[in-house]
């Protein structure tokens, strides 16, 4: 043992050179080495096995370290050293096999440390180890308890969303594992989502990344392999299964949740579990609640929930107008669903047969809104106000008064703080506020709302690209105009003031 | 008498009867007149009349037609029949008939001439004998006698007309006798006379060939000499006296040049005129650009290429109004182009001479009135030698500089040598942005400016091609420089830094316009880059130097064109941070209003309105009002509904905060973070101005001005005007008062505007090709062609057979008219045969009878 230790350390010393070289492979040099030493012995050294993994557990600073542990423990279970086969008494693997669950605890730890590289490590070398298990151990059978184990690793760990979980939707994809997940997830949920709000982030986090879709469906990918033709590793019909009694558990440890998760919880319903839900029927009590107890993002993602459970199933929410109605406030374009707003507020007065006065009444309010709301909004309104009175023609009549009513002037009658769109008077308006934006000092916008004055287009509107437009590409987008032509102003100023109507100095004692 | 009477009163007589009887022949053609007889037309009858069908043989004269044909063909096929078979020729039978060429001179002419008369006379009337005025035309060797008279000298005709005669000796001698001498024999004084004649003859026409070429000769020198005989003799004949002052006063104002003609002394009126139409134009460039309903084309680019007679009057592109960089340019001591400096200097002195204090920034005028003389000393030194040289703008510039300002400058002229120590005239352009700072470090922050100038005028574009990077470079500095002085300014130092940044300005100002372009790229390169900065977290209100380069934008750019490369990004830029930056300290509030301002210089000549700046106002009055927990007030982010961050304006109601005097905003407000009382008060005082004056000057005239003004009134009625002094109880009142009016405000509802009826669409008339009655089949151009050519061969055949007919009748005519005529001569003369026969034997019978007679 002298001799070896004294030779690797004499080979630790002439390779100090060649380390540059080696750091590329992110793996040390002389852990390498041990590990190759380790693998090159005929008989298993446990010991020099359990110094290398304490090594490692100690050392927490590389990720390529875990890189090793997965190469030893791949060609020990290729071996078979370290599961027994049969069932002796004397297990000559036992060492070993304690050994590699204590490599699993340590694994399980950084994947759900804090460390984001390290936590995408484990779970490679995690994953690896479930196909060099299920390969050599359990006969290409799922080794279930090691993914749980994953998976609850991700659960408890200590930030949110786990990092891990980036890496983990690589894995998420491949079939096999999608339908294990559901399978295993209400196993290791959190017992109430309140008392353990970090734990149910990460457990909504989870269910956020297995996708049910079509594209993964059609893309087919599995981890192990699709298994045979009587007992296939992935059914839909089994998944979807899984999946309803996963989301069985998450609405009964959901309750008294408080406003972030209950978003949280929303979204992933609405994103992942709605689609595929057996009976979801049964949402609307949930969904309705949403709605009616909470303003904001949490509404509008129940209206969202409502509005689908509307197509598919039929069901009938005669103030689902209203509610849209007043989820169009100011503070609105401050939270990150406006978009989701705007597309459900374009779904829902796509219908020509609404009255008029109700669509009347939306138009004034987002005109309205676009005299108040950040330029990229007011834009988007204004487009999308320009579509409706194209869908419904009859609305023209706001921006085409006939000459006798538009020669006397009104004050305007529509009455904004009424609730009830129905009753708010918009339809004897007019769109003075589309008048007032061509005013608007950002030339895109004046141009957007132009029509009102020149004439309608003929085509409505693509509104999905506006949508994801971001507030800075209206910056960009004037910084990039070609053809540009710097006009100067021609009185020179002699001082800080213009030289004729200044407002700074007016205002600012600064000189 | 008597007879007279008869004649008057036959007369009378017969006007009477004239007058009494009304011939009703008078009018009546007389019967020899030429008109048509009625008998001798031939009318062909139409069946049917076609309008517009010329139609030429509807009538005509078968008689006259007919004589006229026979008078042709008896000119023609007639004559040739009468010389049929007949063989003669013309031969020439005149005088000297085989000569030829030379050998036909005059004499045989004459004899010709003599013979045709001599014929003329006899064959012509006895009458013509006398005829004197004969009219014909006699020539000479092809020429007319008069045209020959034409050419002959005039000059020795006097000379000639008297040698007309002899002279008196000979003719003495001759006629009469003579004195002496013996009477020789007539033959020998004939011939005496003959040769003395000769002689003469020769004698004077070699006189009149002498005369003559002297004449020539003379004629010549005397044109040669004509020139310096007209001279000499003028300055010869007088003979000057010495002038006297009178004279020479006289002679000076003659001979003193007069003015080459240049365009009239411009004077101050004038001047601004001008400058006022110049603005005018400006202003209107603006206005279009600013209602930006057309966007500028290509036809607005700028014009690279300037042509040498370009007069300079184009319109204005940024900055080549008055110092273009390719406008080449002459100052009165012929240095290259800086009339730019002069003109400046020209307008400090205007301020200096209205203002006339001496505070610091005298000193910089100080500087331009001396470059300003030295100009003008040299001006006045070549003023008469470099007067074509002058550019018309520079003069007129230098002149228009009064004399005025002369005594001051004697004044001033001491001053400047203590000044002149201290900063050198010529600064080298620092190479990096630390020699520049330590290069302005050197200076005292007043003198800072000064030195910026002068780097200006030393590296100006005009002067050096390199200088065109020098000056963007040394604007990138001064950019660079304003971001050190403002990005962590403090409460002490800020007032010196704005007053730096506001002495800077006009040097700012004139860098801009020597290269827009660039110094454009490189601030608007500065604002992305601030922009990207908030970008990364747009909650945290930038730093102050952003703001500052927003100020830079206003000032120095057109900002109310309705879309403008620098000033659009800017505008968009402000309105991000205005409603996404949170407000928490003393530094965020005052931000926010320094931003609302520089808005609102943007918009004030557009008129255009940035709803974000309305919504910080709106805040900045939410954040006024002091809030209970229960009561919960809805406002727009950045604001915040409730919590200790939504009434940090709030004041608690304490004397102190009422005895407070109205005050502006400080600069200290920038970079202080804490919220102190009269920050408070001036923070609510310059927000309820800024909304009166948004209301009353920006939003007044648009439609739809109530939705802006109405948010503001209940956020107004929730302050407590208790706890404010009294200026902004003032305030408040004028605030509320607009904010009502306009909040009041009624309008048309919108109507598009009336369309004009849209008119008919106008149909040319399609003319089609003429439709004529006679119906044949259609055919190709070519075969149509050919057909109309056999048509009129068919026609020209059948007239050549008629006409050949016709001449074979004609001839036939003639031979029976011949053979009747010879006929009719055979059988006279058979008839005279027959006559003289029988007469023959009438006699010859009367001779037998008689020999009968005889007989018996």
């Amino acid at each position: 043992m002298k001799q070896k230790a004294a030779a690797k350390r004499a080979a630790a010393t002439q390779d100090n050179e060649e380390e540059q070289t080696a750091k590329r492979v992110k793996v040390p040099q002389e852990l390498q080495q041990k590990a190759n030493a380790l693998l090159n012995d005929k008989t298993l050294d446990t010991k020099a096995l359990k110094r290398i993994i304490s090594q490692i557990q100690s050392s927490d600073e590389d990720a390529g370290e875990l890189n090793v542990l997965e190469v030893i423990f791949k060609n020990l279970l290729k071996r078979n050293c370290v599961y027994s086969a049969e069932q002796l008494k004397p297990n000559p693997n036992a060492k070993c096999e304690a050994l590699y669950n204590e490599t699993w605890t340590l694994l399980l730890s950084r994947l759900a440390g804090a460390d984001k590289e390290q936590a995408s490590m484990a779970l490679k070398v995690c994953m690896q180890l479930i196909i060099a298990e299920a390969k050599f151990v359990h006969e290409s059978e799922w080794p279930t308890a090691r993914l749980r184990d994953v998976l609850g690793a991700f659960v408890k760990s200590e930030t949110s969303p786990a990092v891990g979980l980036a890496a983990f939707g690589k894995y998420a994809r491949c079939l096999d594992v999608l339908q294990l997940s559901y399978q295993l997830l209400p196993e290791v949920a959190p017992a109430r989502f309140v008392d353990q709000p970090t734990a149910a982030f990460n457990y909504l986090a989870i269910i956020n990344t297995l996708d049910l879709g079509k594209t993964v469906l059609a893309a087919e990918q599995y981890h192990l392999g699709a298994g045979s033709e009587e007992q296939p590793s992935f059914t839909y019909e089994r998944t979807r299964k899984f999946l309803n009694k996963t989301w069985k558990g998450i609405m009964r440890s959901s309750s008294g949740l408080d406003e972030k998760l209950h978003r949280q919880v929303l979204v992933v319903l609405l994103e992942r579990i709605l689609p595929h839900l057996t009976n979801p029927i049964l949402l609307t009590d949930f969904l309705m609640d949403s709605l009616h107890q909470f303003d904001g993002p949490i509404a509008l993602l129940a209206l969202q929930g409502i509005f689908t459970l509307m197509q598919q199933q039929n069901i009938t929410y005669p103030d689902v107008y209203t509610k849209l109605y007043n989820m169009f406030y100011p503070r609105m374009f401050y939270n990150k669903y406006k978009a989701r707003l705007f597309y459900l507020a374009d779904i829902f007065l796509t219908s020509t047969h609404l009255p008029e006065n109700l669509v009347a009444a939306f138009v004034k309010r987002l005109s309205r809104l676009a005299l108040k709301s950040p330029t990229e909004d007011a834009i988007i309104m204004i487009r999308f106000v320009c579509n409706l009175l194209l869908r419904h023609t009859g609305l023209q009549r706001l921006i085409c008064a006939t000459p006798a009513a538009s020669a006397e002037e009104v004050s305007d009658p529509y009455d904004e703080t009424q609730a009830d769109p129905v009753k708010t008077n918009a339809l004897s308006s007019s769109l003075w506020e589309l008048a007032l934006l061509q005013k608007h000092a950002v030339p895109e916008v004046a141009n957007a709302a132009q029509f009102v004055t020149k004439s309608l287009p003929t085509m409505e509107f693509d509104l999905g690209p506006l949508l994801e437009s971001k507030e800075s590409d209206l910056f960009d987008g004037e910084v990039k105009k070609q053809a540009k032509q710097f006009m100067l102003a021609y009185e020179r100023p002699t001082n800080l003031a213009l030289p004729k109507d200044d407002i700074v100095t007016k205002y600012w004692n600064i000189l | 008498m008597v007879a007279k009477n008869k004649k008057s009163s036959a007369d009378a007589v017969y006007t009477k009867k004239a007058v009494q009887s009304s011939n009703p022949f008078d009018t009546s053609k007389p019967q020899t007149a030429k008109r048509l007889n009625p008998f001798d037309v031939h009318v062909n009858k139409e069946k049917f009349q076609i309008l517009n069908r010329i139609c030429k043989h509807d009538r005509g004269r078968p008689g006259v037609s007919r004589a006229k044909a026979l008078q042709r063909r008896e000119q023609t096929l007639g004559k040739q029949y009468s010389t049929k078979h007949k063989t003669n020729k013309f031969k020439d039978q005149r005088i000297g008939k085989h000569l030829t060429g030379d050998q036909l001179n005059e004499s045989v002419m004459n004899a010709r001439y003599l013979a045709e008369k001599l014929s003329q006379v006899r064959g012509s009337h006895k009458a013509e004998k006398f005829n004197l005025n004969d009219d014909e035309l006699l020539t000479h060797r092809g020429q007319t006698l008069e045209e020959i008279e034409q050419y002959r000298d005039e000059r020795s005709d006097d000379e000639e007309l008297e040698d007309e005669g002899l002279d008196a000796e000979f003719t003495s001698a001759a006629h009469f006798g003579g004195e002496g001498d013996k009477p020789q024999d007539r033959q020998t004084a004939i011939e005496e006379m003959i040769s003395e004649q000769k002689r003469r003859k020769n004698e004077i026409a070699k006189e009149k060939d002498e005369v003559y070429d002297m004449t020539e000769r003379l004629d010549a020198n005397y044109k040669q000499l004509l020139p310096l005989v007209a001279k000499a003799t003028k300055d010869e004949m007088r003979e000057r006296p010495p002038p006297d002052a009178y004279d020479k006063l006289l002679k000076e104002m003659i001979f003193e040049p007069r003015g080459s003609v240049t365009d009239k002394l411009i004077n101050p009126e004038e001047m601004a005129k001008q400058e006022a139409a110049r603005l005018e134009k400006l202003e209107n460039e603006r206005l279009r650009r600013m209602k930006g309903d057309d966007e500028p084309t290509e036809a607005k680019a700028q014009p690279t290429h300037r042509s040498a007679d370009d007069l300079d009057d184009g319109y204005f592109v940024a900055g080549d109004d008055d110092n273009a960089d390719d406008t080449l340019a002459y100052d009165l001591d012929g240095n290259l182009g800086t009339h730019l400096h002069s003109k400046k200097v020209a307008k400090k002195d205007a301020v200096d001479k209205e203002s006339g204090d001496e505070d610091e920034e005298d000193e910089e005028e100080e500087s331009g009135d001396d470059e300003g003389e030295e100009e003008e000393s040299g001006s006045e030194d070549e003023v008469d030698n470099l007067s074509d040289l002058k550019e018309s703008e520079s003069e007129s510039e230098a002149e228009a500089e009064p004399a005025a300002s002369k005594a001051k400058k004697a004044a001033k002229q001491k001053a400047v040598p203590a000044m002149d120590t201290s900063i050198p005239f010529t600064i080298k352009m620092p190479k990096t942005y630390e020699d520049f700072t330590t290069l302005m470090a050197k200076y005292e922050p007043q003198k800072r400016s000064i030195v910026v100038e002068r780097i200006i005028k030393c590296n100006h574009p005009k002067l050096e091609g390199v200088n065109r990077e020098h000056v963007v470079k040394l604007y990138a500095f001064l950019l660079q420089y304003l971001k050190d002085l403002f990005e962590d300014a403090c409460e002490q130092d800020i007032h010196s830094h704005f007053q730096l940044l506001s002495q800077l300005m006009p040097q700012l100002y004139d860098l801009t316009h020597l290269n827009p372009d660039r110094m454009s790229n490189t601030l608007l390169d500065v604002i992305k880059e601030k922009h990207a900065e908030f970008r990364k977290n747009h909650k945290i209100y930038p730093t102050l130097d952003t703001l500052i380069y927003f100020k830079l934008v206003s000032n120095l750019y057109s900002t109310s064109d309705f879309r403008h490369p620098v000033a659009t990004p800017t505008y968009i830029f402000m309105q991000h941070i205005v409603s996404r930056a949170r407000v928490r300290t003393r530094q965020d509030i005052a931000m926010g209003l320094f931003i609302v301002t520089i808005a609102m210089e943007f918009g004030t000549r557009s008129k255009r309105i940035l709803p974000a700046v309305f919504n910080f106002l709106q805040g900045i009055i939410h954040l006024a009002i002091p809030k209970q927990q229960s009561d919960k007030s809805d406002i727009a982010p950045p604001f915040e509904c409730e919590g200790p961050f939504s009434k940090l304006l709030a004041v608690a109601s304490s004397e102190e905060c009422k005895q407070l005097q109205p005050e502006l905003l400080e600069a200290g407000d920038l970079v202080t973070l804490t919220i102190t009382s009269d920050f408070k008060v001036r923070a609510l005082n310059s927000s309820l101005l800024l909304i009166k004056q948004l209301m009353t000057e920006h939003v007044q005239e648009h439609t739809g001005a109530c939705y802006l003004a109405s948010p503001f009134l209940p956020l107004l009625e929730r302050l407590p005007l208790k706890s404010y002094p009294a200026h902004i109880t003032q305030h408040y009142k004028e605030t509320k008062s607009a904010l009502e009016l306009l909040a009041a405000q009624k309008m048309k509802p919108l109507a598009p505007p009336e369309r004009k009826p849209k008119a008919l669409r106008l149909l040319e008339p399609r003319f089609e090709v003429v439709y004529d009655d006679k119906r044949r089949p259609k055919l190709s151009k070519q075969k149509e062609e050919r057909v109309k050519l056999l048509a009129k061969i068919k026609r020209e055949k059948k007239g050549a057979i008629r006409e050949i007919r016709l001449d074979t009748a004609f001839v036939q005519d003639l031979k029976l008219k011949q053979q009747l005529q010879s006929d009719k001569e055979r059988h006279e003369k058979v008839k005279r045969i027959y006559q003289e026969a029988s007469i023959q034997q009438g006699e010859l019978n009367e001779l037998a009878r008689a020999k009968k007679k005889k007989k018996f």
